[in-house]
């Protein structure tokens, strides 16, 4: 048997503009292993996946598969040479049925080709089967679970004789039935000489399934040990791989806090939407008080946004705005509320991008702007100005394009957007993603001076220092429940991350 | 059997109305006029066919009864001078064809939105054909009607052939890989894209299916009757969208079979006549067809909900 | 479906330009080459005949802008000619009481339209479809397909022949339209979320347009003008017909997209659309007018034809500049 490693990855990195997603990346995946890849948001996993299945060409560093270098790794070449990723969204057909998406994904066979129903349906039977999915080939794919679909992206996989699976995030949405049925895929799949990338949060299933495990931080890998032991005692804890996780100093360079806060802004009691997976939220935000919302992806801190915001209501618990129990039925409801939602996704949801900078900062605030529903384009040029100015945007003007513009600069106009709305409560999602040292600074010092007058302001981010720099107080949500609620002062690094990881 | 629900469906309330008529009108069943009546209707299954596989790739054609009035007259024309039935045929399938090929560039390969694209050709051929033929009709030599055969054997030969082409394209669409491919295309095109599908040759190719089965359609329809009527095709496309989108198959894509598509095709060809022997007017024809779509949507509309919620 | 690309000032001036010069040929052309083409008289008729069209034009330009279609309006139109001849004649109301309850009718049938299409999200284009056979099913249904109206109040009829300060009352309903609509797109908060939602119909909600209702509105404005189009036809022809705006749907969306409003939604403009419309106007009276044309009597026809060939060209274009740019750059 070829003892080279499926996987060899020596000092990759990549840069995005000025952005150094990975600074000299180590990697390695041996055959039959569970390869554990851990890190916060932002610390590289995704590109280095990415640089792995061939979506991203690395700037330097060698690549190996199977013992032999590659350059020029295309998603195609990538899927020849055995490597295949599940990713949180399946990329299946609706309409078909479970056999016949298999049947589609592995083989492109002639127009005339016969379409053998019966090998198809034994085939993805047998798939499934293997990984012990009890799924019927025959259903339609839109009528499956999540976790379902991604069963048989897995059974996809495997039928096409990958050697080395990624698993993004695997169990996120999955119930602890689904987990172990998960977990025992990964064990067939280990014991028939696949390796296996697997990305998670979950510690406690890092401990259960990894061999060894790599942390990523900031582009760099920190550390690669094996779990567990000759006869299977851990060989490193919890705490460790959370300090590995984390370990740098948090930035004294943060404005300083507040002082004395306000009346609530915002209160929510028991808030749950089935829908968005959020279950039971309490938390209050005064006015004057930055409340950071920690966590990791899938955590549910943006569905918690968007129920605010009003696009998925709420169905159970209560929601007051400055005291006054309400309902929001609508983004449009929101606003008039005087809740405004700078969003994470700046392309789909942040700005228009055809649209120019001036009118998707006032699209917010036509009602107040303009009263009797008729346009003031001197008053639009007039704010755009404004917002330039105050927020530092480097565009040609108020008219140029929302796609004409850097991510962070976007990212101010999407700001500038809620900004003129006067909004008592803000809350921001991510807003320094992507966003360059000194643009950094200068939204962080907004956001402060924006709390300083007066305004409630709840924080999203997966930047920690940024959480811990910036916010009084700090919630902390984990599998779409608040887990814990800290104090600024407190709040580490380190109390922060464990809420945000640990074991339920 | 729940995949077939909307087949089902159709099936019942085509069958509550044959007994509805085999009570109130029995002359319904007769079998001459039935004969009649069903062999009229074989020029429409054969363009619903093609439709119901434009339909599943996400796409319309709207010109489809435009096209059907050039075939009719290139192929009265070729009759009336003289050719034989076979070159008839093959002229009338190849205009089909070609006049399929364009729309299938236009949408395919220049990315124009199939809906537009079908209007513009719609107007656009049905204008060349008035310009040309000025509404007249062409008289056709007696050895075209019925191939020149009795009328019983021109019937069932039209009859035979209509079901055997629904066979045989439902076989298709159903079990062979090129068949599947619309299925793919229409349901996530940039999905079917990155299993190695080619989108753009699919949609192209279910224009030109289209296209070539309108050609035979409107051979199918020439045999008919001793003359070519250039307005022959109008409104054709409405029945052949109708019967389809009745028939289950979804105009968001990717949905739908062809024994559906013909079961509405009966539904909608039965609801006229049945209204002509309950003494309705037949004026209501094109309103009750509306309304089937329209209903037909919204019952889709409504699955899609369901299921996604 | 795709998203329209960014407009360009360029993009826009070029498209206006060249819309300008089409106009300007054919006008020229005609004017030479038509007989009586540029007669005072002629002008007149133009603007009489391509009214309602012009009208179902400025209504198609918003639906269009959100990225949807009717296909309807030119079947509405016959629906409400018939249910004002039904009004008047059938059941002897006054004209005023008919002609408000067509206009009614025609905002009723937008709003079914619209009910489907922006509330329970149904593909405009199908629910179109349906509406555009149920409507004039029930035109000709009503009618039995042979029944036309024929006399009303010379009141009423004044709206089709009489003039205003010299013009035809058709040209002054029509600039009333025109400068509506004007204002709705290009000078409202309305317009403003109709280029939005065109762009992008979630990037629109996240910045708290109410998108339902702005989507909504297009359609019902387009029922409404299709019963104006309706009541001008009848004043016009002294006729209430079932068949009446038979095709005006497809001249309708030929002018809205020569005049540079793009077929996927965000980008347009009313003023691109009036030129739009006359450009299919004065080809439409201008080709009847050639002499080997006028002879033949093929007037009708080819102008109906070189719509469609025209609406292909109007579509095709910025796909293919953009092909040709891009091939440039590389």
């Amino acid at each position: 048997m070829n003892s080279a490693p499926l996987l060899r990855l020596t000092k990759i990195t990549k840069s995005f503009g000025a952005v150094r997603a990975l600074k000299g990346v180590s990697f390695e995946l041996n055959s039959g292993e569970v390869h554990a890849l851990l890190g916060e948001n932002g610390a590289g996993k995704s590109t280095l996946i990415k640089v792995i299945t061939g979506a991203h060409k690395p700037d330097g560093g060698i690549l190996e598969i199977a013992g032999s270098q590659v350059s020029d790794l295309t998603p195609t070449r990538a899927r020849e040479l055995g490597i295949a990723c599940i990713y949180q969204q399946p990329a299946l057909f609706p309409e078909l049925s479970v056999a016949e998406n298999i049947g589609l994904r592995l083989e492109c066979g002639a127009t005339f080709g016969c379409v053998k129903w019966k090998k198809l349906h034994a085939n993805a039977l047998r798939l499934l089967k293997q990984i012990g999915a009890d799924i019927d080939p025959d259903t339609p794919v839109h009528s499956l679970s999540m976790p379902q679909q991604q069963l048989v992206e897995i059974a996809c996989a495997l039928g096409s004789g990958a050697k080395t699976v990624i698993m993004d995030e695997p169990t996120a949405s999955l119930t602890r039935t689904e987990q172990e049925l998960l977990f025992g895929v990964v064990h067939t799949l280990k014991t028939s000489g696949v390796g296996i990338v697997y990305i998670s949060h979950r510690l406690e299933e890092i401990f259960a399934l990894a061999d060894r495990v790599t942390v990523l931080r900031d582009g760099e890998s920190i550390s690669t040990q094996a779990v567990r032991g000759a006869e299977g005692s851990a060989l490193i804890s919890e705490t460790d791989l959370i300090a590995l996780m984390v370990g740098r100093p948090v930035s004294a360079l943060y404005p300083l806090k507040a002082k004395v806060t306000g009346k609530p802004v915002l209160e929510l009691c028991a808030v749950g939407c089935e829908e968005s997976g959020v279950k039971e939220v309490s938390l209050t935000v005064h006015a004057g008080e930055i409340l950071g919302l920690a966590g990791l992806v899938g955590a549910g801190r943006t569905e918690l946004a968007r129920i605010i915001f009003g696009i998925t209501p709420a169905d159970s618990g209560t929601l007051a705005i400055n005291g006054a129990p309400v309902r929001v039925l609508s983004p449009r409801h929101a606003v008039e509320l005087g809740i405004g939602y700078v969003p994470e996704d700046r392309r789909r949801h942040g700005l228009i991008m055809q649209m120019p900078i001036d009118q998707n900062m006032t699209m917010a605030v036509h009602p107040k702007l303009f009263p009797n529903s008729l346009l003031n384009i001197r008053a639009e040029t007039a704010l755009g100005v404004h917002f330039i100015e105050k927020l530092g945007i480097k565009a040609s003007g108020p008219d140029a394009l929302g796609g004409s513009l850097s991510g962070g600069n976007q990212q101010k106009v999407s700001l500038a957007r809620w900004l003129a709305t006067k909004p008592s409560l803000l809350i921001l999602d991510e807003p320094t993603q992507g966003v360059d040292v000194g643009a950094k600074s200068e939204i962080h010092r907004l956001i402060r001076d924006l709390a300083n007058e007066g305004m409630g302001v709840l924080l999203i981010s997966s930047d920690l220092p940024e959480v811990l720099g910036l916010s009084d107080r700090i919630a902390v949500m984990r599998g779409g429940r608040l887990v814990e609620t800290l104090d600024s002062t407190q709040a580490t690094a380190t109390s922060v991350m464990s809420a945000a990881l640990r074991s339920a | 059997m729940k995949r077939y629900s909307r087949e089902l469906t159709v099936a019942i309330a085509l069958s509550a109305l044959l007994v509805l008529l085999a009570i109130f009108a029995p002359h319904f069943f007769q079998p001459q006029p039935l004969l009649a009546r069903l062999t009229a209707q074989v020029p429409v299954l054969v363009l619903t066919i093609g439709m119901a596989v434009v339909i599943i790739s996400r796409q319309i054609d709207i010109s489809v009864g435009s096209q059907f009035g050039v075939c009719a007259v290139v192929a009265g024309l070729m009759s009336a001078a003289g050719a034989p039935l076979g070159f008839a045929l093959l002229t009338a399938t190849l205009t089909g064809t070609a006049m399929g090929a364009l729309n299938g560039f236009l949408v395919a390969w220049l990315g124009l939105p199939s809906i537009v694209v079908s209007l513009a050709t719609m107007v656009t051929w049905a204008e060349v054909l008035r310009l040309f033929q000025q509404g007249r009709f062409i008289n056709l030599p007696p050895r075209v009607q019925w191939f020149g055969f009795s009328q019983l054997v021109g019937q069932a030969s039209l009859l035979f052939f209509a079901l055997g082409l629904l066979g045989a394209m439902a076989y298709f669409l159903k079990n062979r890989t090129g068949g599947r491919h619309f299925y793919a295309v229409g349901s996530d095109s940039e999905a079917a894209r990155l299993a190695g599908i080619n989108p753009r040759g699919v949609t192209m190719l279910a224009f030109v299916l289209m296209g070539t089965l309108t050609g035979i359609a409107a051979f199918c329809n020439m045999v008919q009757s001793p003359q070519v009527d250039p307005k022959c095709g109008v409104g054709l496309e409405m029945k052949a969208i109708a019967a389809a989108v009745v028939g289950g198959v979804a105009v968001t894509g990717g949905r739908g079979g062809l024994w559906g598509a013909f079961f509405g095709l009966l539904l909608l060809a039965t609801i006229n006549p049945a209204l002509t022997y309950m003494h309705v007017d037949a004026y209501w024809e094109k309103a009750i067809q509306g309304l089937v779509i329209l209903l037909a949507v919204i019952a889709d509309g409504l699955r899609t909900k369901r299921s996604a919620a | 479906m795709n998203a329209s690309p960014a407009p360009t000032k360029r993009h826009w001036l070029r498209h206006e330009t060249l819309l300008l010069l089409v106009l300007f040929a054919e006008t020229t052309y005609f004017f030479y080459f038509a007989r009586n083409f540029g007669t005072a008289d002629n002008i007149r008729n133009i603007v009489r005949h391509s009214a309602e069209m012009g009208l179902l034009a400025l209504a198609m330009m918003p639906v269009i802008l959100t990225g949807g279609i009717d296909l309807s309006v030119g079947s509405l139109m016959g629906l409400c000619a018939v249910i004002f001849g039904v009004l008047t004649h059938d059941w002897h109301w006054s004209t005023l009481q008919a002609v408000a309850a067509t206009l009614v009718a025609g905002m009723l049938a937008g709003g079914f339209n619209a009910a489907l299409i922006a509330f329970l999200r149904l593909p405009p284009l199908i629910v179109t479809l349906g509406t555009f056979s149920l409507y004039r099913g029930l035109a000709e249904a009503t009618t039995q397909g042979t029944k036309i109206y024929r006399s009303f109040d010379s009141d009423f009829l004044n709206l089709g022949d009489q003039h205003f300060f010299a013009l035809p009352i058709q040209a002054w309903i029509f600039a009333f339209g025109a400068l509506f609509f004007w204002v709705l797109v290009h000078r409202t908060t309305l317009g403003r979320s109709f280029r939005a939602i065109g762009f992008s119909p979630e990037g629109a909600l996240y910045a708290g347009i109410p998108v339902g209702h702005r989507t909504a509105l297009p359609y019902m404005l387009a029922g409404l003008t299709a019963a104006i189009a309706a009541l001008l036809f009848t004043a016009r022809l002294h006729q209430a017909r079932a068949d009446a705006g038979t095709g005006y749907e497809l001249a309708a969306i030929t002018a809205v997209v020569l005049g540079g409003t793009s077929i996927f939604g965000g980008i347009g403009s009313v003023h691109g659309t009036l030129i739009g419309i006359a450009a299919i106007a004065v080809l439409n009276n201008g080709i009847a007018r050639v002499p080997g044309v006028l002879k033949a009597g093929v007037g009708g026809e080819l102008a109906s034809m070189l719509t469609g060939a025209l609406l292909l060209i109007a579509l095709a274009a910025p796909i293919l500049t953009r092909f040709i740019t891009r091939r440039r750059a590389t």
